[in-house]
């Protein structure tokens, strides 16, 4: 048998039971991804990313935060890597290489298969156009690859004997994950990057509905709200449609991965109901190459892609051909696919500088151009004229369709995802720091969770599931083994407050089910801790069963009750007669049972009773229970003694209220 | 087969040992024993002997694992020797093991006297009180076994309730759900009235809406909704509180994780018809609507709850349009059926998100969103903008024929805003009749009701065009490109028009429109016939400004008597009653037309005249509407569209499918509808034969193949129905002719002789139904009656012509079904227990062997007679005769266990048989070659062929159990002789 156990008190007794997440990267902002973990003794560290956008130090992640001496191999138990962007696995091959660590490294196939390129292809950017010092060598990323083990979805591993990662669907790019980590009885997710709309060629993110006392996600589009993709869709087939059934030519300009593949399938698919004829190109080798990666890697594409995989592989592109340079200046429509995304050089400047002058033809842009490319002018607002170097200026006559499609979760889906999990706390990284805040706002105000978003190098520290093995004696066991539920109905009179308890809605039928409940936690000296049944527990003890009663006697004023009852009762001063005490109760009685419609009233002629309560006349002059003291005219009170048990406590006061304000001028 | 009785159970059996307690049975035995049970040949004395030991071993043994074979047994004992079950089930009842301390054992004894009394048995009466104490056991799969079963043990509503309530906090999810299934099922009207208990419910189930486990929380959603819907209905006041309470709830697991639990959420949302205004619209935002969070209320949510309420409903519908799963998208579709209903402004922006699903990915979901608009369009909902139309008119082009027809349905209804939107929708149509000219007849159609819809656009762009036309022609029309001729039918549509007072269209255009007659009047057959069109064209062609004139003095009173007459007399879609004559006056006509035009959109829809039957049914709606398409395809068939028309079919087979849970009477009628689409499918493969151009190409076996086909499949769909009415029959009695004509207007055909007599008989078989009712026979069936009076007269085996039956065809068409009334599938589940290629049945070389099959009927009645059918690899067939007195009196399902024997066996290691059942037709006047012991007439085939496999048993190890050792097939042959031998001596035993 397990209790559970957690918060402030476990704290104090094992301090080493909190988790504590170091946040080397991606705190409050969007670049490198970094964050170390340690709960129950183990320490993973999450992503190990780059930032582009700094050419020094501070592009890596702080590492000598996670070991001062550099022995990473001793600070570090794995690493996870969630997908293949460089913001979360650039820093990788120096880290293995260069600073030395050398344990395990766990992503997925996908991940595994398409990191090394990715990382070239940055390693040869870097050497090559700004002429830097090289962080790592193609060699290390050999080398580095070789550490790396690869999942699969939902598979569970065990990395040693208290550390188990399992990997989740998570939509974003071919092969991000988001991976559950557990350790003992803590248990936390990192998302990574995710997305939890479809794309024509991803799937959403998916995840079981797991135990967690902690969430590390993504939030950068912390408090965007995206509208139907479809409508962007539409934008974007109608805008080509139309350029190319007025002749013109559109490009396309994107990465190798991702977004090619998605406005591809999304384009033959439009092509093949049409029935249209235009060609469509591919133009470099890489995005082919890519291609053959979404051909293998078909489990790890959205549900649609993989039900009709078996008759046709959707990246099989049935209208698209190769691009030749001498096409550029061909006649006839067509559709055009180049990298690299944002026009910054390459193949795709090339194109748009023959084609970008004529009013006929279409360019497409990406949701996101870094500053500085042809891409990112065309965006902000109507240019004409585009200045490509110091010589050449560019007439831009063509139209031009701004994509928003992004494998980024919006706000709502953080929500949704949050709101499913319901871990007992939450911590954002990846965003910028304002739109954090509303973020965390929210996820402490509608889902009641809390919520932290730590800038980088902070740590912060959250309570963490821990189970405590207790003996439990076979009375218990059995009474938990068979269904004990009760029904319980929550009396009528109190509605209106039960109704709406605490903001929810209680309803009057209540189905209850104790039988592990029922127990009681009993630690004797220098035992175990045990939990026994209840009703062993005096036993055990050796007492006997107490039951609580409280007693109330109190004086109902007859000032009215003389005026009514003058008539035919005796005016005698001498108190009532007798006959006339008798008849209070049933009085009393018609009253509850006005007032207390529903209730379980019952009159046994000396008393009434209402669930463990019951009133009686009180004949005593002096009763124990009496508060007041006698009223100065003793004649014109009537003493009343009641008796409850604790349960029926609300129940009790309640009726007392309504018998000390009876208005019997009304009975 | 006592001859394999093994030593130590002949033991057991015949000499009950001194010590009981030494004579527990042990598992070998115990499995021997049943195979003497099921064997039907194994003689009454072994049997009675083996029940003596069963119940020696049920009264002496404490062993739950021998107690439970021997209840096992027990069940086989009664199922294979009904004789035994009452006796059976008596002592099983004595033996007191309900109260016995195993629930498992009791729960065992439950279900052998639950099956012996679903046999016929005395009725178990298991008492609330026993009930209940074995579900508190602490087993769980008796507990969710008795769960799941406690239909059968008639246990009172309330203790059920309570129960499944109960254990609804069980800790174990199987019980979970299997307890919210089991509220699901009592969430019927007149079960619980008590306002807390379906209170009580409801909120139960939402509270296991946050279940852990997928499949919890399905269930849970269907019994939040069911529980829900009650709670609405409960009372007027609360309705719109509940109703409310119930939309945000399953707008809530609108994002779970599980696409099961969301289909289940969408189609739950979908069966909900009255939601306050401000929820419903902030389904379609994922933006919390800035009037919730200003004034702080949403809908009737009690304020606290405000916030999450509004936070969990939205945007959920356009997260549910683009979720990851077809099915899910094709659910959100189809639920906003409904609850586009509710609100006119909801309606306006689900439309919006609704054209957009146009361009989904899935042809499902594509065709689901049309369907939906369609439904907008008949309750006038559907109010399309510019912005709309190129997603719209989109679907004009798109390659699959379904969605292009179901497009051009809306197209009929739709109101246009403006001559904008008109001419793009003209365009549009014009652009998909050059694209699929196979669609023309539809096209014309769609024309001919969007021009009478919008008489004043039509006007305008006519007036546009012609004047163009007569430029650029110079009088000389290319009528046969297919723009003129559609805009020669919007002019003559846009007369027609309500409220058109000023027409100015030249009456030449009329004129012109003459020369397409034939391909008009094929359009506009559910408008008018060919003969009507003329006169009206005819009358115009004169002078419009007349007519129009004529149709406006008329507009008050249409000409209703002409028109019911027509209608009414029978169910074909022509009107030629009284306005038959071409000369007639033209204000007939119109009067005509106007009542046409008046008509509600939705039977317009329906496109049916004559068909008054009130369909409540949605599923039978929708099977009409199914069927009025198959009639639609009949063009594409004739004129050789196969591949096209196949695929079509194959969509509404689709389509159909999704039709699977529905009420016992649509189960018939799906089962109806897919056997008449494969009638249809296999006639226009065979049509593939009788086109021009396929004269020579093809074999004839191949077509004489098909026509065979054509023939099962029809004689399936004549015999295993029941409930059609005469003129259901007599339309397939229709199809029959046409296949029998088919045959015979090929001159390479054999067996002229048998297919002329089999057409003969067949028309006269529709001739006695046609004296029957007041129907009318289609011109084929006239047609062909005439031929077969002639052939009859003439002398018998006369040669006769084939291409007098070829000539026969043209009068064929293919008419549309309705289905109205419940329509009865005969059907037949055969199962061989514990049988595949890896578990044979044991078999003794040419002796014979005996298969036990468990037999499920269908709809069967006793005068049915039914066959099993055993076919070995070497095509050898035997037939046995399935009594049906002998197997539970109820038509409409009967079980049963039956042994069937076959006689036969090969002397080989192993074989396989192939075992079906089949039905005698009982209308099939021909009969077939006689053969011996077999069915006298041609057998329909109730039930799928099953495969069994059998091995050879080649002899016994101490143990009783068979044994296979290395043996040469020519050992076999002596071997088969020991056995023989062994047989005969224990045949002396017993």
């Amino acid at each position: 048998m397990k209790a559970r156990q957690r918060g402030s008190q476990k704290e104090r007794k094992f301090p080493s039971m909190a988790i504590e997440c170091l946040v080397l990267g991606a705190g409050q902002q969007v670049g490198k991804s970094c964050v170390v973990v340690s709960m129950n003794g183990k320490r993973i560290m999450f992503d190990c990313g780059m930032d582009m956008a700094y050419h020094d130090h501070r592009r890596h992640p702080d590492f000598s935060r996670i070991s001062e001496s550099g022995d990473f191999d001793k600070a570090l138990t794995c690493i996870v890597i969630t997908h293949f962007h460089l913001d979360h696995i650039g820093a990788l091959p120096y880290f293995t290489e260069v600073c030395g660590y050398r344990g395990p490294i766990y992503m997925t196939y996908p991940t595994k298969a398409l990191a090394p390129s990715m990382l070239e292809d940055y390693r040869k950017v870097m050497v090559e156009r700004r002429g830097e010092e090289e962080q790592f060598t193609s060699e290390h990323i050999v080398e580095c690859m070789k550490k790396v083990i690869a999942v699969d979805v939902k598979q569970t591993v065990q990395v040693d004997k208290d550390l188990m990662i399992r990997a989740y669907y998570a939509g974003h790019v071919l092969g991000a994950a988001m991976f559950y980590t557990k350790v003992g009885d803590s248990a936390i997710v990192y998302t990574g990057d995710y997305n939890m709309t479809p794309d024509r060629h991803l799937g959403a993110a998916q995840i079981d509905r797991l135990q967690l006392d902690l969430l590390i996600t993504e939030s950068t589009y912390a408090t965007t709200i995206r509208d139907s993709k479809y409508s962007r869709e539409a934008e974007f087939l109608k805008a080509v449609h139309k350029c190319v059934l007025g002749g013109g030519k559109v490009l396309i300009p994107t990465f190798a991965l991702g977004r090619a593949q998605e406005l591809c399938i999304l384009l033959e698919d439009y092509w093949e109901r049409m029935n249209l004829k235009i060609p469509i190109y591919f133009s470099s080798g890489l995005t082919m190459q890519a291609n053959m990666y979404y051909k293998m890697l078909i489990s790890w594409t959205s549900q649609k892609v993989k039900e009709t995989y078996s008759t046709r592989n959707a990246f099989d592109f049935k209208h698209v051909l190769n691009f030749d340079r001498s096409m550029i200046s061909a006649p006839g429509p067509c559709v055009l696919f180049a990298t690299p995304g944002w026009i910054s050089g390459g193949f795709s400047l090339e194109v748009f500088k023959q084609w970008a002058p004529s009013e006929m033809n279409l360019i497409t842009l990406p949701g996101y151009c870094a500053a500085g490319t042809i891409g990112h002018k065309l965006m902000s607002g109507k240019r004409t004229k585009i200045d490509l170097d110091k010589d050449t200026q560019l007439d831009v006559r063509c139209q031009i369709h701004q994509l928003s499609f992004s494998p980024h979760t919006d706000a709502k889906g953080i929500m949704d995802l949050v709101k499913f999990l319901s871990p007992k706390h939450v911590i954002l990284v990846h965003g910028e720091k304002p739109k954090m805040a509303t973020l965390k706002g929210r996820i402490y105000s509608e889902l009641g969770i809390r919520c932290d978003d730590p800038a980088n190098n902070e740590t912060v520290c959250i309570p963490s599931t821990h189970h405590v093995e207790v003996g439990a004696s076979n009375t218990f066991i059995r009474s938990s083994l068979n269904p004990n539920f009760n029904f319980s109905k929550i009396s009528s009179e109190d509605e209106s407050d039960s109704r709406l308890k605490d903001g929810k809605f209680m309803p009057w039928l209540q189905v209850k089910d104790e039988r592990a409940a029922e127990g009681i936690l009993v630690e004797e000296k220098s035992k175990r801790a045990k939990i026994v049944h209840q009703d062993e527990l005096l036993l055990m003890l050796g007492e006997k069963k107490h039951d609580i009663r409280f007693a109330y006697c109190f004086p109902i004023n007859t000032d009215n009750l003389e005026d009514t009852k003058s008539t035919d009762v005796s005016s005698s001063s001498n108190a009532l007669s007798m006959s006339g005490r008798c008849s209070w109760l049933p009085m009393l009685y018609i009253k509850l049972s006005d007032e207390l419609s529903g209730g379980n009233i019952q009159y046994f002629g000396e008393q009434i009773q209402v669930e463990s309560f019951s009133v009686s006349l009180c004949l005593k002059d002096r009763c124990p229970y009496r508060i007041v003291d006698s009223p100065p005219n003793k004649c014109e009170a009537v003493f009343f003694c009641c008796t409850w048990s604790i349960a029926d406590e609300k129940l009790a006061w309640k009726i007392i209220s309504i018998l000390e304000n009876l208005d019997y001028g009304t009975c | 087969m006592d001859r394999d009785l093994p030593s130590s159970c002949e033991q057991s059996i015949r000499s009950p040992s001194e010590n009981p307690a030494e004579d527990s049975l042990s598992p070998e035995t115990l499995a021997s024993l049943r195979s003497l049970v099921i064997t039907p040949s194994t003689p009454d004395t072994a049997i009675s002997s083996i029940f003596q030991t069963l119940t020696r071993s049920l009264q002496l043994s404490r062993d739950p694992l021998v107690l439970h074979h021997t209840l096992k047994l027990f069940s086989d004992l009664a199922s294979h020797r009904p004789s035994l079950s009452s006796s059976v089930s008596e002592l099983v009842r004595s033996h007191a093991l309900l109260s016995s301390d195993s629930t498992r054992l009791a729960a065992e004894s439950l279900d052998v006297l639950a099956s012996i009394a679903e046999r016929g048995g005395t009725p178990v009466d298991l008492d609330d009180r026993s009930f209940v104490s074995l579900c508190f056991g602490p087993s769980v799969s008796v507990r969710s076994w008795l769960l799941r079963n406690a239909e059968r043990f008639r246990i009172g509503p309330h203790v059920l309730l309570t129960m499944f309530l109960g254990f609804t906090r069980d800790p174990y999810p199987y019980v979970r759900k299997t307890a919210l299934d089991g509220l699901v099922g009592l969430s019927k009207p007149g079960v619980v009235e008590d306002l807390d208990m379906i209170q009580g419910c409801y909120c139960r189930a939402v509270e296991l809406l946050l279940d852990t486990e997928d499949y919890v929380r399905s269930a849970a959603v269907r019994a939040v909704s069911a529980w829900g819907l009650m709670l609405v209905a409960f009372n007027l006041e609360t309705k719109l509180y509940w109703s409310d309470n119930l939309f945000v709830k399953l707008c809530s697991m609108g994002r779970d994780m599980s696409m099961e639990v969301r289909v289940e959420a969408f189609d739950a949302l979908g069966k909900i018809e009255i939601v306050s205004a401000d929820i419903l619209l902030q389904t379609l935002s994922k933006r919390v609507s800035g009037t919730t969070k200003g004034m702080g209320s949403f809908g009737q949510c009690p304020a606290a709850e405000v916030e999450s309420s509004a936070s969990s409903v939205a945007g959920v519908l356009v997260h549910g349009l683009e979720d990851e799963f077809y099915e899910v998208r094709k659910s959100t579709c189809h639920s906003l059926r409904t609850l586009t209903i509710i609100s006119a402004e909801f309606s306006e922006k689900a439309l919006n998100l609704l054209m957009d699903v146009l361009n989904d990915d899935s042809m499902y979901v594509r065709l689901q969103a049309l369907e939906t608009m369609l439904h907008m369009a008949t309750y006038g909902l559907l109010k399309v903008q510019g912005t709309h139309m190129h997603m719209f008119l989109g679907s004009l082009m798109d390659g699959n024929m379904s969605i292009r027809s179901a497009t051009r349905k809306i197209l009929k209804l739709v109101k246009l805003p403006n001559i904008e939107t008109f001419k793009l929708s003209v365009d549009g149509i014009i652009d998909n009749l050059e694209r699929h000219p196979q669609d023309e007849a539809d096209i014309f159609s769609v024309l001919f009701h969007i021009g009478r819809n919008h008489g004043k656009f039509g006007m305008s762009i006519i007036n546009e065009v012609f004047k163009e036309m007569e430029l650029a022609s110079e009088g000389k029309l290319g009528f046969d490109t297919a723009r003129v001729a559609a805009l020669l039918i919007l002019a003559i549509s846009a007369l027609l028009s309500q409220g058109q007072h000023a027409c100015n269209i030249p009456p030449i255009i009329f004129s012109y429109a003459v020369t397409l007659l034939g391909r008009i009047s094929v359009a506009l057959t559910d408008i008018m016939n060919q003969d009507a069109l003329l006169a009206y064209l005819s009358q115009c062609s004169r002078s419009t400004r007349f007519s129009a004139m004529e149709f406006n003095l008329r507009e008050d009173k249409p000409r209703l008597p002409a028109v019911t007459i027509a209608s009414s007399s029978h169910s074909s879609n022509e009107i030629n009653g009284t306005v038959g004559s071409p000369f007639q006056q033209g204000e007939d006509v119109a009067a005509n037309l106007q009542y046409q035009a008046m008509r509600e959109p939705m039977e317009v829809a329906s496109s049916h005249v004559g068909y008054h039957l009130e369909v409540q049914d949605e599923v039978i709606r929708s099977m009409n509407l199914i069927f009025a398409k198959v009639k639609d395809i009949w063009p594409l068939i004739q004129s050789g569209f196969t591949n096209e028309v196949l695929r079509v079919l194959r969509s509404f087979k689709e389509e159909l499918a999704t039709f699977t849970s529905g009420s016992l009477r649509s189960v018939g009628a799906v089962a109806f509808a897919l056997q008449y689409l494969r009638v249809v499918k296999q006639l226009a493969k065979v049509w593939e034969h009788f086109l021009p151009a396929r004269k020579l190409c093809s074999g004839m076996g191949e077509l004489d193949i098909a026509l065979g086909k054509l023939e099962t499949r029809l004689r399936e769909l004549k015999s295993r129905f029941t409930g059609l009415s005469l003129e259901q029959e007599l339309q397939i009695l229709e199809l029959l002719l046409l296949t029998c004509t088919l045959r015979l207007s090929k001159v390479e055909s054999y067996c002229q002789v048998a297919s002329l007599k089999k057409l003969s008989m067949t028309a006269s078989h529709v001739e006695s139904i046609l004296k029957l009712g007041s129907i009318e026979p289609s011109n084929f069936m006239s047609e062909v009656g005439k031929l077969s009076y002639l052939t009859r007269t003439s002398s018998f085996g006369a040669p006769c012509d084939p291409f007098l039956f070829k000539e026969l065809l043209k009068y064929f068409s293919l008419e549309q079904f309705v289905v109205f009334g419940r329509i009865d599938h005969i059907k037949a589940e055969l199962v061989v227990p514990d049988n595949d290629s890896e578990n044979h049945l044991p078999f003794v070389p040419r002796l014979p062997v005996g298969i036990p099959c468990e037999i499920t009927l269908h709809n069967i009645c006793s005068e049915n007679k039914l066959w099993v059918r055993m076919t070995m690899d070497d095509e050898s067939t035997q037939f046995v005769f399935l009594d049906l007195d002998l197997f539970g009196s109820s038509d409409e399902v009967r079980k049963f266990t039956y042994v069937v024997p076959f006689y036969r066996t090969p002397c080989a290691f192993s074989f396989t048989l192939r075992i079906c059942i089949g039905m005698e037709c009982s209308f099939e006047d021909v009969p077939p070659v006689k053969r011996y012991g077999g069915p006298d007439r041609e057998l329909t085939f109730l039930c799928q062929e099953k495969e069994v496999h059998l091995s050879m048993t080649l002899g016994f190890n101490s143990s009783g159990r068979a044994v296979e050792s290395d043996i040469r097939p020519k050992d076999l042959d002596q071997l088969c002789m020991i056995i023989l031998n062994k047989c005969m001596l224990a045949k002396s035993w017993s």
